[in-house]
C-alpha cells in the first residue's frame, strides 16, 4: 500500500538548507528584518524542531522557505529545498513548481486551512492528479490510499465529507494527506497540533514520525511546546527575536543548554513531575525596537555590558551544538531547575467544616436542533475552603459547563450547584449580584474579555463602581493596590490592552477578578492562549494570591502538567461525566481510570524525556 | 434538505398572502376608484350606483373574502373601464417586461462579477481604484437620470440609437444600461469584498502552499467561496430590478407593467394593479425561494446543518 507514495531516498540532496537567510518586511525607508541572518539545514529523514517564544519569527521562516510570504516582504540570503533553489529573484510560477512537490506545509489551524465546501476526497483528488500529472481516476485511488496511510479512521465514508464534518484531529489528518501528495522531500509543519487535545496530538505527532521512516522526508517542526520537541524532533533550532540562537541535538539542548533563553524556556515548562514553572520576565522585543547587541539581554540574568553592545558571534562544539552567547552556561548552569528537585505539590490549608462549594449530583443539558445534548452529566464534588481543584478534561468533555454551573451562568438541569450553603443564583437575578462578589472567573483569552477601547485601569476599577463601593479616590487607591498585587505598574492604568503583552492583559483581568476580594476564582483555560514563558509568570502569581488572599480556585484546564503545582485535588472529566477525582499526588502516582492513564500517558513531557536523552548523551 | 425546503416554500406563501392583503386595504383606504375616474362634477347619485354596481359599498371585510375567493378560481376581477379581465390585460405586457429584465439581470452578473473579481486581485491598484470609483458612481446615479443622459448622449448627439421603441435588439441596448447599472456597481463591490475576504482565509494560503497557481485558486476555491455571500444580494437584486424596471420602462416608453402599473394607479384601476403587484411579489418571493435552495446547494454547510461537531 506504501507503494505509490515512497520515492527513493534522494540522500545527495539536503530537504532543506537555509543560509544566512535575512527576511525583511516594508520597503526601501522603513525595512524591519523579521528574520535576521539564520542557518538551518534539516537532513534526510530528520526531524528539526523550531521552538520559541511567540514573535521569535519560526513561522515566518517556515513561509519564507516556500515563498508564501506577501509582496511586502524581500529576502536575502538562499534557500535549497531538494535541488530547486529560491531566492529573491525566484520568479513565482518556479515557486508553484516547488510548492507541493518538493516541499509541502501544515498548519495550525487545519479545519480553517481546508476549502470549507468541498469534500475532503475530492481535494485529495484534484491535489494528487495536479502535483503527479495523472487522470483523476488513477489519482483517486492514491488519494484514498493516503486517507488509509494517515490512519484515517473509516476512510471511504470520510473520503465524501466535507471538513465541518471532521474533528480537528481528522482535518490535520487530511492537511497531512494532502501535503503527502506531491511526494515532498520536506514537510513544514508550522505548530500542527497546537490546538489539538493532547491525546489526539499524541496521535498526529506519533502519526508525523512513522511517516518520517516511511519516505525520507525531513520534517522542520514548528512548536513553542518543548514536550513536543523531546518527543518528535532530532535536532533543534532556537530562535530568539528573529535570530537562531542555540541549536544541536535534542539530547543537548534539552539536559545541556547553553543559551540562557533556552534555559528559560525549559524553566517555564510545566512538567507532570510538579516542577513549579520558572517564567522568564519581560516579553520578545519587536522587531523594530530589537536592541543593538544582544536581542535577549534585557531579559537575562547573565547580561553584562558586553551583551548590550555587541551582537554575539555564534560558536560551534565538535559535537555540533551552537550557541550564540558571550556567557554560555556551563553543565553545571544548564541544568534545569526541573531536575534540580525544584519540584513542588501544592500544599495549602484546607479548613474542616462546612464545603464552600459543592455541585450535588449537577447535570446540565443543551438544547441543539437534533434534540437536547447533556454537557454535564450529574456530577457531585466539594470544594472546601483555601482549597483548589482542577478540573481536567479535553475538547468537549463539559470542564467548562462546570464553570459555568457554578458561576450561575447555566442553570442546572438536574441536581443543584450551592456556594455557602446557598443554592448558587442564576446570572441576571438580584441575588446573583451579590453572589457574583463572591465567585469571579478569569476567562482564556485577555483581548477578548477585555474591552478594548477603555484603559485597564479604568477597567479593573469597573466591578467597584456597579457594586458602588467606595469613593473615587479609595477606587483608585484599591486599583493602584491591586496592580501592584498582580505585578503590573501604576503607569499601566492608563494603557489600553492592545498596548500591553497578552501576559500583562491577563495579569489585568486577575486584577479585575479578585477587586471584589472574592472567595473563589474560576480560571477556565486561563494560561492557554499566553507563551510558555508567560503561563508560567502567570501560574507563580495565581499561586501568589491564593496564598496571600486565602482564595480557593477552581482552574480548569486541558494540560494535566499545569495542575499538580497549583491544585490539591484533580477532577477528570470526559464526555461529561466525572471519571476520577483524587488528591493531586494520588493521582498522577496511581490514576484508577483507564482514561487518566491514557491522558497521562498522552502528554509530552519535558523531564522524562530529556533525562532519557541525558543518560544517553553521556 | 427536503423538510428545509418545505419549510422554506411555506414561508414564501407566507410573504405573498400578507403582501397582497396588505396592498387590498392599502389601496382601499388611499383612495375611491370611482371618484377618480369620473369628471369632479359628475352627479353623486351617478357615482353611488357605479360603486354599487362594482361592490365598492360593501364592508371591506366582505370585498376582501370576495377577492381571494376569485382569485382562487383564477379570476383577478375585471378592469372598470374596459370590463376587461385585469390578468390579460397584464400578461399582454409580461413578455416586454421579461426581456427588459432578464437582459438587465444577465447585464448585471456579467459586469458584477468579473470587475468585483478583477477588482479584489488588483486590490489597491490603479485598476482597483478605477472599478471603485465607477462602481459609486454607478449606483449613485439615479436610474431616470442615466436613462435621461443615454438618451441625450447617444440619440440625440450621436443619433446612433433610437430614443424609443421595442422592436429590435439594439432597442435594448439603453434601457438595460440604465436598468443594469445600479445593480451591477453593487454586485462588483459586493464580490470584491467577500473576495477579498476569502482570499485572506487560511486555506487559500494552504491552497498556495500545495503549488496551486494564483488563477487556479481564484477561480476553483476562491470564486466558489466567495459567490455564497454574493448570491444573497442578487436576490436582493431582482427586487431593484422589478422597481428599476418602472422607471426604465416609462423614460424609454417601453411597453411593459411598469408602465401598466403607473397607469393603472392614477386611475384606480384596483384589479389591474393587484394582479401586477401579486405577480411582482410573486417573482420576488420565487426569486429569493431560488435563492435559498441555490444556498443549500452550493454551501453543504446550510445543507447538513454546521456545528455537527458539537
Amino acid at each position: 500500500m506504501t507503494e505509490p507514495i515512497a520515492r527513493p531516498l534522494r540522500s545527495e540532496r539536503l530537504p532543506l538548507q537555509i543560509s544566512a537567510l535575512s527576511v525583511i518586511l516594508g520597503g526601501e525607508a522603513a525595512a524591519v528584518p523579521i528574520i535576521d541572518d539564520i542557518s538551518l539545514t534539516v537532513g534526510v529523514g530528520e526531524i528539526v524542531g523550531l521552538v520559541g517564544e511567540s514573535g521569535s519569527g519560526k513561522s515566518v521562516t517556515c513561509l519564507a522557505a516556500l515563498g508564501l510570504l506577501g509582496p511586502d516582504w524581500s529576502l536575502r540570503g538562499d534557500i535549497r529545498i531538494g535541488s530547486a533553489h529560491l531566492d529573491q529573484r525566484s520568479d513565482p510560477r518556479s515557486l508553484t513548481k516547488v510548492r507541493g512537490r518538493d516541499a509541502a506545509m501544515i498548519f495550525q489551524d487545519a479545519s480553517a486551512s481546508l476549502n470549507p465546501i468541498q469534500k475532503i476526497g475530492k481535494q485529495l483528488t484534484d491535489t494528487v492528479a495536479r502535483l503527479q500529472g495523472i487522470s483523476r481516476v488513477k489519482a483517486r485511488t492514491i488519494a484514498l490510499d493516503l486517507l488509509h496511510r494517515v490512519e484515517m479512521p473509516e476512510p471511504e465514508e470520510r473520503f465524501h465529507s466535507y471538513p465541518f464534518q471532521l474533528s480537528g484531529g481528522q482535518n490535520q489528518r487530511v492537511m497531512i494527506a494532502l501535503a503527502l501528495a506531491g511526494q515532498p522531500l520536506l514537510l513544514l509543519a508550522d505548530e500542527p497540533t497546537t490546538a489539538l487535545d493532547v491525546t489526539v496530538q499524541s496521535q498526529i505527532l506519533d502519526l508525523i514520525s512513522k511517516l518520517r521512516d516511511d519516505t525520507g522526508m525531513g520534517v522542520v517542526f514548528v512548536t513553542h511546546d518543548l514536550g513536543v520537541v523531546s518527543e518528535v524532533c532530532d535536532r533543534v533550532a532556537v530562535m530568539y527575536s528573529g535570530r537562531i540562537v542555540e541549536a544541536g541535538t535534542v539530547a543537548q539542548i534539552m539536559s545541556a543548554p547553553c543559551h540562557p533563553y533556552t534555559k528559560g524556556l525549559i524553566d517555564s515548562m510545566p512538567t507532570l513531575g510538579g516542577h513549579i514553572p520558572n517564567g522568564i520576565k519581560g516579553q520578545v522585543p519587536s522587531p523594530d525596537k530589537r536592541p543593538v547587541g544582544c536581542a535577549f539581554a534585557p531579559r537575562c540574568f547573565k547580561a553584562s555590558t558586553q551583551c548590550s553592545q555587541e551582537r554575539p558571534g555564534e560558536t560551534t562544539d565538535n559535537h555540533g551544538h551552537s550557541v550564540s552567547c558571550f556567557h554560555s552556561l556551563t553543565e553545571a548552569e544548564g541544568i534545569s531547575d526541573v531536575e534540580n528537585g525544584g519540584a513542588s505539590v501544592a500544599e495549602f490549608p484546607v479548613t474542616e467544616g462546612e464545603p464552600l462549594l459543592s455541585l450535588k449530583s449537577a447535570a446540565c443539558d443543551y438544547k441543539t436542533r437534533n434534540g437536547v445534548f447533556r454537557a454535564v452529566a450529574k456530577v457531585s464534588l466539594d470544594l472546601r475552603e483555601g482549597e483548589s481543584l482542577a478540573v481536567i478534561g479535553e475538547s468537549g468533555s463539559g470542564k467548562s459547563t462546570i464553570g459555568k454551573l457554578i458561576l450561575g451562568i447555566e442553570p442546572t438541569s438536574e441536581g443543584k450547584a450551592f456556594f455557602g450553603g446557598q443554592q448558587v443564583p442564576l446570572l441576571g437575578t438580584q441575588a446573583h449580584k451579590i453572589f457574583a462578589r463572591s465567585v469571579q472567573l478569569v476567562p482564556q483569552n485577555p483581548y477578548l474579555s477585555l474591552d478594548p477601547r477603555a484603559p485597564i485601569g479604568k477597567q479593573i476599577e469597573e466591578p467597584l463602581v456597579i457594586h458602588r463601593i467606595g469613593t473615587a479616590r479609595e477606587r483608585q487607591a484599591k486599583r493602584n493596590e491591586l496592580l501592584e498585587a498582580v505585578g503590573l505598574a501604576r503607569a499601566h492604568a492608563d494603557r489600553y490592552p492592545h498596548e500591553i503583552s497578552g501576559g500583562q492583559c491577563q495579569r489585568a483581568v486577575i486584577a479585575r477578578a479578585i477587586s471584589l476580594g472574592p472567595k473563589l476564582l474560576i480560571c477556565d483555560e486561563a494560561t492557554a492562549s499566553l507563551d510558555v514563558s508567560v503561563q508560567a509568570r502567570i501560574i507563580e502569581l495565581l499561586r501568589n494570591l491564593q496564598r496571600q488572599f486565602k482564595l480557593s480556585m477552581v482552574f480548569i484546564t486541558h494540560d494535566l502538567r499545569l495542575v499538580r503545582s497549583l491544585c490539591n485535588r484533580v477532577a477528570v472529566m470526559r464526555s461529561g461525566e466525572l471519571v476520577e477525582l483524587n488528591e493531586t499526588e494520588l493521582l498522577f502516582a496511581a490514576p484508577r481510570h483507564p482514561y487518566t492513564r491514557e491522558l497521562l500517558a498522552s502528554i509530552p513531557d519535558v523531564v522524562s524525556e530529556s533525562s532519557g536523552h541525558r543518560l544517553s548523551s553521556q | 434538505m427536503t423538510r428545509i425546503v418545505i419549510r422554506k416554500v411555506l414561508r414564501a406563501a407566507l410573504t405573498l398572502f400578507l403582501v397582497v392583503t396588505f396592498v387590498f386595504f392599502v389601496l382601499r383606504i388611499t383612495g375611491d376608484p370611482v371618484s377618480a375616474m369620473m369628471p369632479d362634477d359628475t352627479d353623486p347619485a351617478i357615482m353611488e350606483q357605479l360603486r354599487e354596481q362594482w361592490g365598492l359599498n360593501r364592508p371591506l371585510s366582505v370585498q376582501y373574502v370576495e377577492y381571494w375567493r376569485n382569485i382562487a378560481k383564477g379570476d383577478f376581477g375585471n378592469a372598470y373601464r374596459d370590463g376587461r379581465p385585469a390578468l390579460e390585460i397584464v400578461m399582454e405586457r409580461v413578455p416586454a417586461t421579461l426581456k427588459l429584465a432578464l437582459t438587465g439581470f444577465t447585464f448585471i452578473l456579467l459586469t458584477g462579477f468579473p470587475l468585483g473579481i478583477l477588482a479584489a486581485v488588483n486590490r489597491g491598484s490603479g485598476i482597483d481604484r478605477a472599478i471603485m470609483t465607477l462602481s459609486v458612481t454607478g449606483f449613485s446615479l439615479p436610474n431616470f437620470f442615466l436613462g435621461i443622459l443615454l438618451i441625450l448622449l447617444l440619440s440625440v448627439n450621436l443619433r446612433l440609437l433610437p430614443a424609443y421603441g421595442s422592436e429590435h435588439w439594439y432597442n435594448l441596448i439603453m434601457p438595460v444600461i440604465t436598468l443594469g447599472t445600479a445593480g451591477g456597481a453593487v454586485i462588483a463591490r459586493y464580490v470584491r469584498s467577500s473576495m477579498l475576504e476569502v482570499l485572506n482565509a487560511p486555506y487559500i494560503r494552504a491552497a498556495r502552499a500545495r503549488g496551486m497557481t494564483e488563477r487556479e485558486i481564484i477561480w476553483s476555491v476562491a470564486l466558489p467561496n466567495a459567490a455564497i455571500p454574493a448570491i444573497t444580494v442578487i436576490g436582493f437584486m431582482v427586487g431593484a430590478l422589478i422597481s428599476g424596471s418602472i422607471v426604465t420602462e416609462t423614460v424609454f416608453a417601453w411597453p411593459g407593467i411598469g408602465r401598466l402599473l403607473i397607469d393603472a394607479v392614477s386611475s384606480r384601476e384596483l384589479a389591474v394593479v393587484q394582479t401586477i403587484v401579486m405577480m411582482t411579489a410573486a417573482s420576488m418571493v420565487l426569486a429569493n425561494l431560488t435563492v435559498d435552495i441555490l444556498y443549500l446547494i452550493i454551501d453543504p454547510r446550510q445543507r447538513f446543518g454546521s456545528g455537527s461537531g458539537e
